[in-house]
């Protein structure tokens, strides 16, 4: 159960950084890259190359796979040659991932070769040559691994040794809880919990929802001093189905009765992430019996001729309350499509991506009830184009939660101080709508 | 941040080793806090990484190891993993200040140097770090602790019987019960690293130890937890109940919010299943598991694909998972190929008479997309629905007559490829729509589709005025056509003879094209089988009817099921790469060692009826058996010698045909032939080639796909 090591290619597919691979041949490294830059000549979207790959070797007797996730334009492969788990490999980049953009905020290839030393000092900490993870919790690496900031930066410009001062803690992992930094101090004490909630769902041409999903997230930002344990309750906990959570959290006392109980890591992470659905108290385990009602209604007309379409899209929002933000809705047109030309009304725009050759209509507010229409044609230099079956419309609804989960109390015990506490609610919305 | 940027790119100028050098020796004075020092010693790391070779340095940095600073000294220590190992003969020069690393104040410090040495396998380091891993091992620093165990891995890779003289496996042992979470997952990590070696010592784990590891589970970071959850399968029951009470913990971390912990404990679920007892225990977790892997579809798609195919093995072997949950599968446009390919061949698993219509639906729409690939297998699966849905047949003839008004070309040879298969399964049903097939036999140009086309026309020659044109149409370039075609053309002619032996035209045909097959052919298959017919043919035509046109095998869906056992030694793996390419790791991936289900009196009857062993390579004469602290438990028995082997080899003709598509008619050596012209996929081109020779190993009859409504599984299969 242990991987290779680690590489970071930049978009041009040249390694940035790696890990040393300390018990392989100086060429294993350059096969996994050269599998990947290979499998993706073979695919035309470069999403489609298999997150697996199987590579052959020098000779038959090194054969191993290479597992690979993409970030900001970079591709980090990972290869492993004993038979482990190809999630451990891919959750490992994930979380290496997480950790970058935690420290560098957006992670490219500029701020990588900028902090250089900072990822090469993470790469060092996070993973041993052996292939073991170490710390990846982020509380307790920045005990060790100082994350570059400006006024690091000042201040080493500056002539002051700023490591010595902050990060040689003499006492590193002090804290007997691995996810929270031990003594964090703070002048206010506060925590907010946004429930975000996405609904997934695939729209048939009939208007009927053939798969519908809501998933939902808490992401907690904590900002509170010393060991607070805390105790979460919901007034309708059975809303929620499927709960996975952040490590912290007891799961024996939350299978015992609904509550959370978890001393938090200090700053951002995903609390708990669940999914609804309305039939979960009658039959947990049968999907769409009930459904989540999409908030919003698709016409769609589409008519395809010897030498391109014409679209006629009517949107109506069916929420009666709520405005309907960052609305977007997608159509793939086909090979060879051309000349677009389309008109909107009620709102918005449109464009379309000559590369992609995806038709996109953005509407930055739709009103509660109101109705917009797209309509047009383009042109195919493909006799009989074949454009995408379904439109993709994506939208957020702000202070809207399809469970309507709601938080009873929120009690801290160990510390002396009252948190403050805020809760936020919003929803996301993904449908496939067919035409 | 484009204000800073460039701030330290420029440290990735390719340097000079002379200028290192100069600076590092100007750096030796007046060096307030060492700041020169840092500036250059981070010049070299860049160059490091660059892949520039800095090694000729090593005289001048390694001094600055007395430098009592951590970010200076992690940067000495990363120069020398870099060129430790290739200065064996310098490399002795460190060790004093290596040791006194070691006897640091800082704990940091000590556990760096000596994970850095752990790094370097040569004699004379490895020799120091046995002495200072000693007490590293116990030093109340919980972090040198924890490094430490990993240590110890190492070491024994470099020299094994070193590390075994020295008792760091028995050390190892006793920090399972390390009061800290990380260290107990650290020492499982190595012991399991040894363990996994070919020469290491046998880790087995007792039911104390095991239930001690998942009291440690609730504070171990996610990766502990995963070499926690996965050294269970170390443990084998005795008793029904112990797996049952281990299940029962495990459960809970069903809902942890990594992905790998979450399989993990699925694998180990599974594994426990197989030594349990109580039907209504098995059922509750069977229902349990089903709702993490739907989890597991909502992150990303590289997380999807391997939940994917673990899924397509979990549903095979306990067909009550996700069973009601098809429409998590519905492919969404924007999948990527790898996934769509995946759940569309969980579709059609997990298709049955109640929802045969849904995913009908949904194939139909998958198969007017755009990707080629997708389209192919999409129209593929409705005829595997149809074969092996009986109900659903007539919708799905329906829905490929459509498809091939469509006039595309790859689904309307990808159609005619699948009817062939459900004429033979439902022979006498459909022959009304071979009018409409044959007025598209111009559009077909890949070999399986003509062939198929021909076995269709040669079959049922009887009832089709005008086969004998037809066929004397399709004759005409059998010269130029490939071998699977000329097989196919070669059985049919013979059969039209057959059916019309009276028409002067079928007795030119036929001599026609026996002529060519044994005269102007290279194929030793083609002039064999060509001369076959004819001698048939020429001693007694109507026993050659009898021979050819004899009642084939019945197609089913049974045989693209994989074998029980198969999938129980598969299912240790879950999660693994053999799960990705379904097939034992052993088998492509080196130093794998091969797992199997031990037999002790708690295994299922069903699971040992079907028990695959695997032996262990060579067992070191000096293994050491690790009970940990506690009472010993009885050792397992030595294993039972293997069972007979399976008495029913697969039914030839059985095989490729549910999921391939038979060449053309051929009986027996029709099987042969194919295996011989379609050489075995790589498994890394076509994810699914494994099922198929999977499917090869062994013939047991488990009906996974018709689960009973009980969900008595295990009672189905014998």
């Amino acid at each position: 159960m242990a991987i290779d090591g680690l590489i970071v290619l930049d978009n041009a597919g040249r390694p940035i950084v790696q890990t040393s691979f300390q018990s392989t041949s100086p060429a294993y490294p350059l096969i996994h890259i050269d599998a990947y830059s290979n499998a993706l000549a073979k695919v035309s979207r470069p999403e489609d190359v298999d997150p697996v790959l199987y590579v052959a070797g020098i000779d038959d007797t090194k054969r191993s796979a290479c597992c690979h996730v993409g970030c900001g334009g970079l591709r980090l492969l990972c290869p492993v040659s004993g038979d482990i788990d190809p999630l451990f490999a891919l959750a490992f980049l994930r979380t290496f991932i997480d950790i970058l953009q935690e420290y560098l905020g957006h992670v490219s290839a500029s701020t990588l070769r900028d902090n250089f030393d900072v990822v090469y000092q993470l790469l060092e900490e996070t993973l041993d040559s052996g292939g073991h993870p170490l710390t990846t919790s982020t509380n307790a690496l920045r005990d060790i691994v100082i994350p570059p900031s400006l006024l690091n930066k000042l201040l080493s410009v500056a002539g002051a040794n700023i490591s010595s001062l902050s990060a040689a803690s003499s006492n590193p992992f002090a804290s007997p809880i691995p996810w929270r930094k031990a003594n964090v101090r703070y002048n206010s004490n506060e925590i907010y919990f946004d429930v975000v909630e996405e609904l997934r769902a695939v729209v048939g041409r009939n208007g009927v929802s053939l798969s519908n999903d809501v998933l939902g997230k808490v992401d907690t930002n904590c900002k509170l001093s010393g060991t607070p344990d805390m105790l979460l309750t919901f007034t309708n906990s059975k809303v929620l189905t499927d709960c996975s959570f952040h490590p912290c959290v007891r799961l024996p006392r939350w299978s015992r009765d609904k509550a959370l109980s978890f001393v938090p890591p200090d700053g951002h992470f995903i609390l708990m992430e669940y999914r609804y659905s309305p039939s979960s108290s009658a039959n947990p385990s049968t999907l769409g019996v009930h459904q989540v009602p999409v908030p919003v209604m698709v016409k769609p007309s589409v008519v395809i001729n010897e030498s391109g379409g014409t679209i006629d899209v009517t949107v109506t929002s069916r929420l009666t309350t709520r405005a309907i933000e960052d609305f977007s809705l997608e159509l793939y047109l086909g090979q060879g499509a051309g000349a677009p030309n389309f008109m909107v009304s009620g709102g918005g725009s449109w464009a379309f991506d000559p590369r992609s050759l995806t038709l996109r209509w953005e509407m930055a507010n739709m009103p509660a009830s109101s109705s917009h229409s797209l309509r047009g044609s383009w042109s195919s230099s493909v006799p009989h184009p074949r454009p995408a079956r379904a439109f993709r419309t994506k939208f957020a609804i702000q202070q809207h939660t399809f469970s309507a989960l709601k938080i009873d109390q929120l009690r801290v015990s160990g510390e002396q101080y009252k948190p403050y506490k805020g809760v936020r609610g919003r929803s996301l919305v993904d449908i496939e709508w067919r035409w | 941040m484009s204000t800073q940027a460039g701030q330290d790119a420029k440290f990735f100028q390719r340097g000079k080793i002379q200028e290192f050098r100069a600076e590092l020796q100007a750096a030796e004075v007046k060096d307030k806090k060492f700041i020169k020092r840092k500036t250059v010693l981070k010049k070299i790391v860049a160059n490091i990484t660059m892949g520039n070779d800095m090694s000729p340095l090593f005289h001048d940095v390694v001094p600055c190891l007395g430098t009592p600073l951590l970010e200076i000294k992690k940067m000495v220590y990363l120069f020398l993993v870099s060129y430790g190992k290739s200065k064996p003969n310098e490399i002795h020069l460190v060790i004093p200040r290596f040791l006194e690393d070691c006897n640091d104040r800082n704990p940091l410090i000590r556990a760096l140097a000596i994970r850095t040495m752990s790094y370097i396998p040569i004699p004379v380091v490895t020799e120091a770090l046995t002495e200072q891993l000693r007490h590293c091992l116990k030093d109340r620093d919980p972090y040198v602790r924890k490094t430490a165990a990993i240590c110890v891995a190492k070491v024994y890779t470099a020299d094994p019987r070193k590390a075994e003289k020295a008792g760091f496996v028995e050390m190892l042992r006793d920090l399972l019960v390390d009061p800290n979470a990380t260290v107990v997952s650290n020492a499982v990590a190595a012991l399991t690293e040894i363990g996994d070696r070919t020469d290491g010592v046998f880790f087995k784990l007792n039911l104390s130890i095991a239930n001690k590891l998942l009291a440690a589970i609730g504070e171990s970071s996610e990766w502990g937890q995963i070499y926690i959850l996965d050294s269970l399968l170390r443990f084998v029951p005795e008793r029904h109940s112990d797996a049952e009470m281990l299940a029962e913990r495990v459960l809970i971390q069903l809902n942890h919010a990594n992905s790998a912990v979450v399989l993990t404990a699925i694998k180990i679920l599974l594994y426990l299943m197989n030594y349990m007892d109580n039907r209504r225990l098995i059922e509750h977790i069977c229902k349990k598991m089903g709702p993490p892997l739907v989890t597991l579809l909502s992150s990303g798609p590289e997380v999807q694909y391997v939940a994917l195919r673990n899924i397509l093995l979990i549903i095979q072997r306990r067909p009550t998972v996700l069973r009601n949950d098809v429409k998590v599968f519905f492919c969404k446009y924007n999948d990527p190929i790898y996934v769509k390919l995946a759940k569309l061949e969980i579709m059609y698993r997990l298709a049955r008479e109640e929802n045969a219509k849904e995913v009908l639906a949904e194939l139909q729409e998958y198969a007017s997309e755009v990707d080629v690939d997708f389209v192919r297998k999409a129209v593929r699966s409705i005829g595997r629905l149809a074969i092996k849905v009986e109900p659903a047949a007539d919708l799905c003839i329906k829905a490929l007559l459509d498809l091939i008004e469509t006039k595309v070309t790859y689904v309307v040879q990808e159609a005619v490829i699948v009817i062939k298969d459900i004429f033979r399964r439902y022979p006498g049903k459909y022959e009304g729509i071979i009018p409409t097939l044959c007025e598209h036999l111009d559009a077909l140009d890949e070999p399986e589709a003509k062939a198929a086309m021909i076995w269709i026309v040669g079959q049922h020659a009887d009832r089709m005025d005008n086969a004998d044109d037809l066929l004397d149409d399709l004759v005409y370039t059998f010269l130029e056509e490939p071998v699977e075609v000329q097989l196919a053309l070669l059985s049919a002619s013979v059969k039209l003879f057959i059916y019309k032996s009276k028409s002067e035209k079928a007795k030119e045909l036929v001599h026609r094209v026996l002529k060519w097959a044994t005269e102007d052919i290279d194929n030793p298959d083609l002039r064999d089988r060509g001369f076959m017919y004819w001698r048939l043919l020429a001693i007694n035509p109507g026993i050659a009817g009898e021979v050819v046109l004899a009642e084939k095998p019945a197609i089913t869906t049974d045989s693209d099921r994989m074998d029980r056992g198969a999938l129980d030694q598969l299912l240790l793996h879950t999660g693994t790469l053999g799960s990705i390419y379904h097939k034992n790791p052993e088998t492509f991936i080196r130093n794998a060692a091969g797992r199997a289900l031990t037999d002790t009196p708690a295994l299922n009857p069903n699971s040992r009826a079907v028990l695959v062993q695997v032996a262990r390579t060579q067992l070191p004469p000096t293994a050491v058996n690790i009970p940990g602290p506690g009472p010993n438990e009885p050792r397992s028995r030595k294993p039972e010698p293997p069972l007979p082997a399976k008495p029913a080899p697969p039914l030839p003709g059985e095989d490729g045909d549910a999921e391939e598509g038979g060449g053309g008619d051929e009986e027996e050596n029709g099987d042969e032939t194919e295996a011989v012209l379609r050489p075995v996929a790589v498994q890394g081109d076509d994810p699914y080639a494994g099922l198929d020779q999977l499917g090869a190993l062994g013939g047991a009859g488990y009906s996974a796909d018709n689960p009973k409504p009980k969900g008595d599984e295990d009672l189905l299969a014998f």
